[in-house]
């Protein structure tokens, strides 16, 4: 192995994920040295973008386990007064794997769909043109239908997420990312469009003020009083009387007391307060005040979501990382973390002892004996791609829905287009979330009902046809797959699920991980429930002021452009005039 | 945003540590060279304007943060570059060798389909392990620009630049996009102006 890493380093970060990245740009930025290591070949870990290849290899590697060969680690380099702790993963296990293919393999060859059309379609004018055009027709209507083998050549245009998530446009991360100079990595688009999911149907929430004003769904007088709570809400204070007596209820009873109809309880707990009925009333409070804080920095809802998916984000602060000098191993596993007395000393990686003042350790990658028996929690994960939007809009749209459960958390529901980079064209990519209670197909199954058409499609025939949103199919026995959907009055059908991906993974956002860890060992958790990353950006500040408690997190970086770009418009280099084309 | 300036372009530099990709880039933005400076550090991505057959264009050249030492280099660099030079070392054959996967790299991550490429042999000043007739049948096989240089001589480093701009704006769909006005940067100057329409205060 080429290997002429140094072996001395202030720091030593273990795993990509976004916890550990943020840590590993801090340090450096401060003039740490860095080093920062993945057993992957990929960046981000559990919190990883997939391309639809990275993913089946992904997955095939979560099924069969990865081939962590620990070879014992030889002696000569721990010392006397150390112990080698061997580093497994009892939280790297992603379970309850579920796959499914939604169309066929191959789609019906030419000729096959040519008979097929011609059964079905009694005088078609273009059968008199040459066949030329007819094949073409065709081919173009092979555009609007699916196939596995489609979907594979596409691959590469897919991002798909593992842990996705929103920015709040005024939340820790978005400031973070200002304040650091990060931003300059990245690309965001707003979610533009909050859903919910009352009375067995669709529903867009009205949550700006211009929103309230333009929406249909509400009438005046619920206007004014809707407008009236989220002011309220706005402008709360401790010291304040309006929520005197609620401390120790529900937000929903709180809403009760303000006798709102049905219609708006259910948009402002549901959808704004992102609550359910057991949400204590000063933290619901508390949710309205962000999400409404957040409205208007950068669009008509609160959130953010980065181009080319969530797996972006990690490798923005690798980047700054790197840039102040951090060094990056890829495909790098440490085997075991040297401890004496309560500090650890090294690593070993590769039959390399490296030093290090500091380690910062993913979950994933954490010695079993530096977890304690924390109790097991879990993340249930859909992924889906679909043939259209779950509401068809007339431009494509980003979305956020929390479908709620009664008694249970809501499922997070993201959906996002092509113009995002997640899927190519003509696809949507749907995102669920929720807390693990069975496993991810019985916790996803209400809401998979209810928005998702899950019968198989056969290749042949397309149900509707995407751009128009006409409600005509291609072929007459198809009003099966419209039958039993009640939202064909609106002209609308339920998407097609393509391809479904379940599983389960770990949440330990709720452990203290610094119980049973070495001094200077810090532990990061993996992707949390919530939506944002709140509690990411609040754990990596965390560990970075345990690590150095009197040094500023993430100072502004440099600009470049500021630095060169006056220098060059007030001298130019002098080489370059000689080789410059002529002015006119 | 300079309305005499064309169009901004994202230009990307890869290759094994060590062939004088930083340096390169010194070169050609401040007109220095520093054979001291072993492994980047600090340098994120420089600017630079540049006048091609008339046109103002201002380059965005990113480097490497080090990042290529273990060929870790993140998906997220290669996102929109609109060119990308391929650097190899003439002095040092095994550079110019893994010049195949870092051209299997950039069209795995790169996210313009027709993405300029230019292979840059630098060095020449040193002496040869790779032949000029070895460089451009590479450079000929993978359709790419080619051009030999030297960072420490400045021999061929702005014509490469040069010609590689030159070739972007021959390919319009690079770079004559519509703005997509809803995707966001951020940064303190762009909040929205029309805040008071969406919040309650």
């Amino acid at each position: 192995m080429e290997d002429d890493l140094p072996s001395k380093y202030e720091v030593i970060v273990i795993g990509t994920g976004m916890t550990e990245s943020i840590v590993a740009a801090a340090a450096s930025r401060i003039g740490k040295r860095v080093l920062h290591l993945d057993r992957n070949d990929y960046y981000g870990g559990m919190w990883a973008s997939f391309t639809f290849e990275a993913l089946q290899k992904w997955l095939d590697e979560c099924r069969n386990g990865k081939t962590s060969d620990s070879l014992k680690s030889s002696s000569p380099l721990v010392q006397d007064g150390e112990k080698s702790v061997n580093i497994g993963n009892q939280f790297s296990t992603v379970f309850n794997i579920e796959e499914k293919w939604f169309i066929p393999e191959k789609l019906p060859s030419i000729g096959n769909l040519q008979s097929a059309k011609n059964t079905q379609t009694e005088d078609s004018p273009k059968e008199i043109k040459d066949g030329q055009t007819e094949s073409e027709e065709i081919l173009k209507q092979n555009d609007k239908l699916w196939c596995q083998a489609k979907i594979k050549t596409l691959g590469r245009k897919f991002n798909l997420d593992l842990a996705p998530k929103l920015l709040f446009s005024r939340g820790t991360l978005v400031e973070l990312l200002i304040s650091s100079n990060i931003s300059r990595y990245a690309e965001f688009r707003c979610v533009n469009r909050i859903l919910t999911w009352q009375s067995d149907k669709l529903e867009t929430v009205p949550c700006s003020r211009a929103d309230v004003f333009a929406t249909k769904n509400v009438g005046l007088i619920e206007k004014r009083q809707l407008m009236q709570l989220l002011t309220l809400c706005v402008e709360y204070k401790p010291e304040g009387d309006e929520f005197k007596g609620f401390e120790d209820k529900t937000l929903k009873e709180y809403l009760e007391s303000k006798n709102l109809t049905e219609n708006l309880m259910h948009y402002v707990l549901y959808a704004i307060a992102m609550s359910n009925d057991t949400t204590p009333c000063m933290v619901g409070v508390e949710r309205t005040q962000r999400f409404l804080s957040s409205l208007g920095r950068y669009g008509n809802t609160p959130f953010l979501w980065p181009m080319y998916g969530t797996g972006e984000l990690p490798q923005c602060f690798c980047r700054l990382c790197a840039v102040f000098g951090g060094v990056y191993h890829l495909k790098r596993a440490a085997d075991s973390v040297i401890v004496a007395d309560t500090e650890c000393k090294a690593i070993l990686s590769d039959g390399s002892r490296l030093d290090c003042d500091h380690l910062v350790l993913g979950v994933a990658d954490a010695p079993p004996e530096f977890l304690g028996s924390v109790p097991k929690a879990g993340l249930s994960r859909g992924i889906f791609i679909l043939d259209r939007s779950i509401s068809i809009s007339d431009k494509e749209s980003l979305t956020l829905l929390q479908f709620p459960i009664k008694g249970k958390e809501p499922i997070t529901i993201i959906e996002a287009g092509p113009s995002t980079h997640v899927c190519p064209p003509g696809l949507y990519l749907l995102h669920m979330t929720t807390k693990q209670i069975e496993n991810a197909v019985q916790d996803l199954k209400p809401a998979v009902e209810a928005l998702l058409h899950t019968e198989y499609a056969d290749g042949i025939t397309s149900r509707i046809d995407t751009d128009t949103q006409s409600t005509q199919t291609t072929k007459e026995g198809d009003s099966v797959a419209s039958k039993g959907d009640s939202n064909t009055q609106y002209g609308l059908l339920k998407p097609q699920i393509l391809y479904a991906l379940y599983f389960n993974c770990p949440e330990t956002s709720g452990y203290d991980l610094s119980q049973n860890v070495p001094s200077n060992v810090h532990l990061c958790s993996g992707p949390d429930l919530e939506v944002d990353y709140e509690f990411a950006v609040k754990q990596a500040k965390s560990i970075f002021s345990k690590m150095y408690p009197d040094s500023e997190f993430l100072p502004r970086a440099p600009d470049p452009e500021e630095l060169s770009l006056e220098v060059d418009e007030a001298a130019g280099p002098p080489f370059q005039s000689s080789e410059e084309p002529k002015e006119e | 945003m300079d309305p005499s300036v064309l169009t901004t372009l994202k230009i990307l530099l890869i290759g094994q540590s060590g062939v004088g990709k930083s340096c390169l880039l010194c070169r050609f933005t401040d007109d220095t060279f520093n054979i001291d400076n072993a492994v980047t550090i600090g340098v994120d991505f420089k600017m630079k304007k540049i006048t091609v057959d008339n046109n103002n264009i201002k380059l965005a050249l990113w480097d490497t943060a080090g990042q290529e030492r273990f060929r870790t280099l993140t998906p997220n660099y290669y996102r929109d570059g609109q060119g990308a030079i391929l650097v190899y070392d003439v002095s040092n054959r095994e550079s110019f060798t893994c010049l195949e996967t870092w051209i299997s790299e950039l069209k795995t991550y790169s996210t313009k389909t027709d993405i300029i490429k230019m292979v840059v042999g630098n060095k020449i000043d040193q002496e040869r392990q790779v032949t000029r007739d070895e460089g451009i049948a590479f450079a000929r096989r993978h359709q790419t620009l080619f051009i030999e240089t030297s960072a420490k001589t400045k021999e061929g480093v702005y014509m490469a630049f040069e010609e590689l701009v030159r070739k972007i704006l021959n390919t319009p769909s690079l770079w004559e996009k519509v703005e997509d006005a809803n995707v966001v940067r951020c940064n303190d100057g762009n909040s929205s102006i029309s805040e008071q329409k969406y919040c309650y205060c």
